[in-house]
């Protein structure tokens, strides 16, 4: 196997575990870093893929990728601490207003 | 492309009735009737330059097409066209229709618990369907805008909800003017399929130029479907009727739209009528009969709205005349004079009612002359141009056109005019008695009334025309392309004697006491020669017990499912003699032959009918329904609302759609 492999399956390995994070979890606050995990994996693959051919648009990925997580934290942790103060606690599945 | 300002003209209403109805805006009652007059006087401000433009000569003939479709040899293409004959009336049907509307805004302000909003909704829906149905170029938007009427007219006319008789009259309304829609759908469409187009200057040339068995037959379903409309004998049960309504609707229904939508039709397929020598002759004659019955029923009237009902049907009776002697141009002149009088008489009578001592009784009227002037003199007006007052009112002037133009038709027109000149008497006796009973003394004394300027100003205006329009009938006649007959004199000399002898009846009729209580003793007449009461035992109530034969005694099986083997008790009833009497053992020696029909037919019914009954199809139909439900119950339980949930589904659709993709460039 040759670099570039490892660092794509480390890179599905994160996005998976990650995804495991977001369904597995309850508390919005590991949600969260569960999902800054998962964002992790493709970032990771972009430099990789980017480092293999030479080129310098897979690094520029990568720091969009960094905005797009920083706005989502925020936006996740506003929903956070409104759950907070709605419910009491950080249970997503409390949450369930939607039911039908 | 100034021709797609046509489109312009019926969308307004339209838009009011969409406004209207949604009412996002929850409009208070003055935004209502604002938005109504907006939308109902639009049409009039966009319709008038356009038609004087053509009538002048200035503009040509116009068509806007708005969709087309090419299928194999035939053609579908909706359009709406300007040319003469949709010039005028759309003219008169746009400014009729002003009228009444702004009338509508006071009359129905003071109308107890009115639901404004409903009321000028349909008004606005109805004046859209008039509309787009005489500006059509094509058979399908024309059929569109006169079922639309249709379905407005039962509405408005069922206007009261909560009186069952309103909804009895207009349930036979829609009833009777489906009979007649079905005879013109099929009309056009035979129509259709000998043209392949439906643009109505394709599909007159052709129908006219038929010389199959098919042209009488598509002339007299054509025939058919303006008869039902028109209320012309024998549909016209559903017009006096249709007086449930109120005042305003019948003054729209029953002058330029509605029942003059048959007449409109049969000028516009004319050509086809022309062409067939046998339907033109039954034109002629059922129009004929229809004036000379509904101007002796309007005779024995003691309503006013209904008298004027029968008129409106005799009236329109001499349109069809005009149309069957082959003169259709006459026809369209009489239709703007009538809708012009029709509305003006229907209005002034619904003031005249409010002033007088209720309902619309004739003798009710009494005394209004003094309690409310300007309109007695309105009505006065245009009861003087429905009877023909000689040369000074419009209604002369083009029944006038009417009755000569049959006389010069033959030997059958001979007939018609004789007959069409004694309704002319008639009409004459009719028109004047409400006027003769409003001058008359009140029996008791009550100050003058207040006529608000909204009711009133209408009036006038219509009034003014209904008398001066006389002038305009000759050139209208030459516009629409027709020759105004040049008669002998004593045959005009004829026409105004038996005006001038019907108001003298009239007269007496109203004053001597010896033939107002024949008047009033005449209820055969008064019934319609009680046509209606015939059509409920003949038709009305068999269809019913045969309805409910079949629905075994009750309707509504279709909502919920009936155990196999109920529901049939009425058929097993009604052969239960039968049964008895071919299961007697003396009964089966005595008539062999019969019993072995009886046991035959029961074989039928039970291998054949009893499995569909209660139908299977409105069981098997109701299953799947129900099943709809019990999957949406369970479908429901998706819904969760855990977000972990809704992430997990996410998740795997992505899967599965990695999975379709990496699938698809795999080798």
């Amino acid at each position: 196997m040759t670099g570039v492999s490892v660092l794509l399956a480390i890179a599905a390995g994160l996005f998976a575990a990650g995804l495991f994070g977001v369904l597995a979890r309850r508390t919005i606050l590991m949600q969260l870093i569960s999902l800054e995990i998962m964002l992790a994996g493709p970032a990771l693959a972009f430099v990789a893929a980017g480092a293999h051919h030479g080129m310098v648009e897979g690094t520029a990925m990568f720091l969009i990728v960094l905005a797009l997580a920083a706005a989502e934290v925020a936006l996740g942790l506003a929903i956070y601490l409104q759950l907070r103060r709605d419910a009491g606690d950080g249970d997503a599945d409390a949450a369930r207003r939607l039911r039908g | 492309m100034l021709a797609y300002l046509l489109l312009l003209v019926p969308t307004p209403p339209l838009a009011g009735f969409v406004l209207l109805a949604l009412d996002p805006y929850r409009l208070d009652r003055r935004a209502v009737r604002a938005a109504a007059l907006v939308a109902g006087c639009a049409p009039l401000v966009v319709m008038a330059p356009m038609a004087l433009a053509h009538l002048t000569g200035f503009w040509g003939d116009q068509i806007a097409p708005i969709f087309t479709l090419h299928v194999g040899n035939y053609e579908v293409a909706l359009a709406v066209g300007l040319d003469t004959l949709s010039a005028v009336t759309a003219l008169t049907v746009t400014f009729v229709s002003a009228c009444v509307l702004i009338y509508a805004l006071d009359y129905m302000s003071g109308a107890r618990n009115a639901d404004l909003r409903r009321f000028f909704a349909l008004m606005n829906l109805f004046q859209a369907g008039m509309l787009s149905m005489v500006l059509a170029a094509d058979s399908i938007t024309f059929f569109l805008g006169w079922e639309l009427m249709g379905l407005c007219s039962f509405f408005l006319i069922s206007y009261n909800m909560t009186s069952p008789r309103a909804f009895a009259a207009g349930q036979k309304a829609f009833v009777i003017t489906r009979i007649a829609d079905a005879a013109l759908l099929a009309g056009l469409l035979l129509l259709f399929l000998e043209a392949g187009s439906v643009r109505l200057a394709e599909l007159i040339p052709a129908g006219a130029a038929l010389d199959t068995a098919r042209g009488p037959l598509i002339a007299a379903l054509l025939l058919v479907g303006a008869m039902g409309k028109s209320a012309q004998f024998p549909f016209h049960t559903w017009l006096p009727t249709a007086m449930a309504g109120p005042t305003p609707v019948s003054a729209l229904l029953h002058s330029a739209t509605m029942v003059a939508a048959g007449a409109v039709l049969l000028a516009r397929f004319a050509p086809v009528l022309a062409a067939n020598d046998s339907v033109a002759a039954a034109t002629a004659v059922a129009g004929v009969v229809t004036a000379l019955f509904g101007a002796a029923s309007a005779v024995a009237q003691t309503d006013v709205k209904r008298l004027l009902a029968y008129s409106s049907i005799s009236q329109i009776g001499y349109m069809l005349v005009a149309v069957g002697v082959g003169v259709p141009a006459v026809a369209m002149a009489h239709f703007v004079v009538h809708a012009l009088f029709k509305s003006l008489l229907f209005m002034a009578s619904g003031v005249l009612a409010h002033a007088g001592a209720g309902g619309t009784s004739i003798a009710a009227l009494r005394g209004t002359a003094r309690r409310a002037p300007i309109s007695f003199a309105a009505f006065a007006a245009g009861a003087a141009s429905l009877a023909g007052l000689p040369l000074v009112t419009a209604g002369w002037w083009s029944k006038e056109a009417i009755l000569a133009s049959a006389f010069e038709a033959g030997w059958l027109g001979l007939g018609v005019w004789a007959v069409g000149l004694t309704a002319a008497a008639l009409t004459a006796v009719y028109a004047f008695r409400p006027v003769f009973t409003a001058l008359r003394a009140p029996e008791t004394e009550t100050p003058r009334g207040r006529e608000s300027w909204l009711a009133v100003g209408p009036l006038v205006v219509l009034a003014v025309l209904a008398l001066a329009g006389g002038l305009g009938v000759k050139p209208l006649t030459e516009l629409l392309g027709g020759h105004p007959p040049h008669p002998a004199l004593w045959v005009e000399l004829a026409g105004a004697a038996a005006a001038l002898l019907g108001i003298a009846g009239s007269a007496a009729v109203t004053f001597l006491p010896a033939l107002a209580g024949r008047v009033a003793r005449a209820r055969r007449l008064r019934a319609g020669l009680q046509m209606d009461a015939r059509y409920y035992a003949l038709l009305v109530r068999p269809y019913r017990r045969f309805v409910r034969r079949l629905s075994g005694g009750r309707g509504e099986w279709v909502t919920r499912v009936v155990a196999p083997g109920r529901g049939t008790e009425g058929v097993e009833r009604e052969l239960e003699g039968a049964v008895r009497h071919a299961r007697q053992p003396e009964g089966a020696t005595s008539d062999p032959v019969g019993q072995a029909t009886v046991v035959l037919g029961l074989w039928v019914w039970r291998a054949l009918l009893l499995p569909f009954s209660p139908d299977r199809m409105d069981m098997a139909w109701m299953q799947g329904a129900r099943g709809i439900g019990r999957a949406a119950e369970r479908a429901r339980r998706l819904q969760t609302g855990r977000v972990r949930d809704y992430a997990l589904a996410l998740a795997l659709g992505l899967a599965a759609l990695l999975l379709i993709g990496w699938g698809m460039t795999w080798r």
